[in-house]
């Protein structure tokens, strides 16, 4: 053992492991989404499963939920995101630890565990939330409706999280850009326009591309909360993914799915990067 | 410390990632079947069940254990539906991880047989086929449907009519005299106007893959299924249609109460007794005696009114059974305990006491506790009237490996009725075409 043949010992268990239970699982799911299986013979199939997403109904519609989160929610949620950021990093909050504290703690709740929450909440008939507002609104059983649940739900979750990642770049950015700014008369809109803006960029772009990620793999909360009803208005591409796989058996479609997911991802990233990455 | 150079080093990784490669390969398979049996009368056996069905397993182990002092039994309850969801996960892989005895619905067995042939054991060489007559009409059919025998039926349920008779009472309707379903939506009109109460509650957006009981009871009662007996679809036949339209005039008259929600809700509408009819199979019966006991005498059951009239009042809804993994190297101490559990009058009836769960073994029914009469029940022989049904021609339903995909475009069609007042004959087209493209099944029309 050499010292230059050190470093590759220490390497050597995380090579290993991200080997056996990452890369070989991504393989062989591609192997997979190129084969058929009926009677439990297994035949190569070719592209046809992935030709079958082309005609599948209902991949395009839990496509097209996907997407209306993605255009819908992620935005106002990032909004949102900002402005608490901002306001977190403010000299005039007493008490910022608490409000930051208070607004990241849903992101340490389990996935589940406050789909469940939700549910209970949003419950038609014995929900807390139409009692309070004296109403029988039907959150969870109306296609949009649902919809909006869902948004909600996914906006306490990740609102939070999103501001702690934002308001740790905006406090990277100088004090004397303010105070330049204030000097050149520029009032709060304008600073907060031409200086925290340019300089949260870099932030932005990561939630942006975490948040479409998160959103294209939606799972938890639509499995839980609206089990991907009514009607299909809030199946997403993850949960089609799972009930191909565990519900129908139907592993080669099920990993077809996943690629076309992960091709998917890769290009809004790719797509995200070059418009909000600008020239840096 | 041996010196080991950098080529060195990357081949022994190398060959440890291909190792590794080759070890998770290995479990891809699907299994073996038969082979090592094992003894009959020794070894250690795990047993895969959820809550109630659990419970009495466990509850039948201290006899067993008297006949049988060498094999050790362990049930574990899994839950519902988990345990789906681990049993596909364990046949994926080969048979790893698998229980021996695992408890499977019939709504899964076909799927678990068409895609894992070898998943589960072969019953046949074991002894099963000296039991094929012993169980109700048409199960031998679904547990064997090629002659391999994949499993041994345990419950079979027929589809029931429980209904609050002090409700119906009270709006003047004599529900022994209902013939049909068209005669019970005009007597849930009069029931409506006089209590209140809804005639039936369905979850209405299909929270849960059970919303499409109702219709499948339906659809059953005229000797029709999703598939016919070859696999074909047969979804939009005209049954189905007249089956979703009984519902939606239902619906449309206000008589179908939204237990959205599932399980939950359903019991909350027991509970508030915001629904008079529970078209429940026979399992149901104990639910509510456990949810309303103080509502005993006010409930009554009766087999479910024909769809036309003449036509049949019974139909096996569901079964569930016992089956030995492929993988299980003790297959013939799993078989001896299955065959003690599910061919043994005693045992069944044991189970039938516990939690109600109607046995599949005609023979269980000759015990005196099926022809008690119920204090719940208003006094009425219970067990009888399913016995009746068993006992009633009732045809085999193929539930085909692709069940799981069929109830869902079924549940979505009837959301769209319900919700969104669309037409049933409409919807089950669509289902029936989505349901073929999805499966390259044929539709038959």
């Amino acid at each position: 053992m050499t010292r230059r043949t050190m470093p590759y010992l220490f390497v050597l268990p995380a090579v290993l492991l991200f080997a056996a239970f990452k890369l070989y699982p991504i393989l062989a799911s591609f192997r997979l989404s190129l084969y058929k299986q009926s009677g439990g013979v297994e035949t190569f199939a070719g592209l046809d499963n992935y030709a079958r997403l082309l005609d599948d109904s209902l991949f395009w519609t839990a496509l097209g939920n996907s997407a209306v989160i993605l255009a819908v929610q992620v935005p106002l949620m990032l909004a949102l995101a900002t402005g608490l950021a901002v306001a977190f990093n403010s000299r005039l909050l007493k008490a910022r630890s608490v409000f930051r504290l208070g607004f990241f703690l849903p992101m340490i709740t389990g996935l589940v565990a406050y789909g469940i929450v939700f549910s209970v909440l949003l419950n038609q008939q014995y929900g807390l939330v139409n009692w309070l507002l004296g109403s029988d609104i039907p959150w969870l059983t109306d296609p949009l409706l649902a919809k909006v649940s869902l948004g909600l739900a996914l906006t306490w979750h990740y609102t939070g999280y999103n501001a702690v990642i934002l308001l740790a770049r905006l406090q990277t950015v100088p004090t004397e850009l303010y105070d330049a700014a204030a000097v050149d008369g520029a009032g709060a809109w304008r600073a907060f326009r031409h200086v925290t803006l340019p300089g949260l960029r870099p932030a932005l772009l990561l939630t942006t591309v975490l948040s479409t990620i998160g959103t294209l793999q939606l799972f938890d909360e639509p499995y839980v909360l609206t089990g991907g009803g009514p009607d299909n208005a809030t199946l997403t591409i993850g949960m089609y993914l799972y009930q191909n796989a565990f519900k129908y058996f139907d592993f080669g479609y099920a990993s077809a799915i996943a690629y076309a997911l992960a091709l998917l991802i890769g290009a809004l990233g790719l797509l995200q990067f070059k418009v909000l990455g600008g020239k840096s | 410390m041996t010196t080991l150079d950098r080529r060195g080093l990357l081949r022994l990784g190398g060959a440890l990632t291909v190792g590794a490669g080759l070890a998770a390969c290995s479990g891809t398979g699907t299994g073996t079947d038969g082979g090592g049996a094992g003894d009959p009368r020794k070894g250690e056996i795990t047993v895969w069940s959820w809550q109630g069905p659990a419970a009495q397993l466990k509850a039948l182990l201290p006899e067993f254990n008297k006949t049988y002092p060498d094999i050790k039994v362990t049930v574990q309850d899994i839950g519902n539906p988990a345990i789906w969801d681990k049993i596909t996960t364990g046949l994926a892989a080969g048979g790893s991880g698998l229980a021996d005895v695992l408890h499977i619905g019939v709504d899964y067995l076909p799927g678990y047989v068409e895609k894992f042939p070898t998943g589960l054991a072969d019953l046949g060489p074991l002894g099963a086929n000296k039991h094929k007559d012993a169980f109700a009409q048409g199960l031998w059919q679904t547990v064997a449907p090629k002659g391999r025998v994949n499993a041994l039926p345990w419950e079979a349920n027929s589809g029931g009519f429980y209904y609050r008779a002090d409700l119906f009472e009270k709006a003047g309707v004599d529900v022994e005299s209902l013939g049909t379903w068209d005669e019970v939506i005009e007597a849930g009109k009069k029931l409506k106007a006089a209590t209140g109460a809804h005639l039936l509650g369905i979850d209405k957006p299909a929270s849960q893959p059970d919303a499409a009981n109702f219709f499948q009871l339906l659809l059953q009662l005229q000797g029709k299924f999703y598939f016919d007996l070859a696999g074909a679809i047969t979804l939009d036949s005209p049954e189905a249609v007249t089956a979703l339209t009984l519902i939606k005039k239902m619906n449309d008259a206000g008589l179908v109460s939204d237990l959205s929600g599932g399980w939950s809700a359903l019991e909350n509408s027991i509970k508030q007794g915001t629904a008079a009819v529970l078209p429940w199979p026979t399992w149901f019966g104990g639910i509510i005696e456990g949810l309303v006991p103080q509502e005993a005498g006010k409930w009554k059951v009766r087999l479910p009114p024909a769809v036309r009239r003449g036509g049949a009042t019974a139909a096996t809804v569901n079964s569930t059974h016992l089956a030995i993994a492929g993988s299980s190297k003790q297959q013939a101490a799993a078989w001896t305990f299955i065959e003690y559990v599910l061919t043994k009058p005693s045992s069944q009836v044991a189970i039938y006491r516990g939690k109600g769960i109607a046995p599949a073994l005609m023979a269980a029914y000759e015990d005196s506790v099926f022809h008690e009469p119920s204090a719940f029940f208003s006094g009425q022989k219970k067990g009888e009237i399913f016995l009746g049904a068993l006992k009633a021609p009732s045809p085999a339903f193929n539930y085909s490996a692709d069940y799981a995909r069929a109830l869902k475009v079924v549940t979505d069609a009837q959301t769209k009725v319900l919700l969104k007042g669309a037409d049933p004959a409409e919807v089950l087209k669509q289902a029936a075409d989505q349901l073929a493209q999805q499966t390259g099944r044929k539709v038959v029309r």
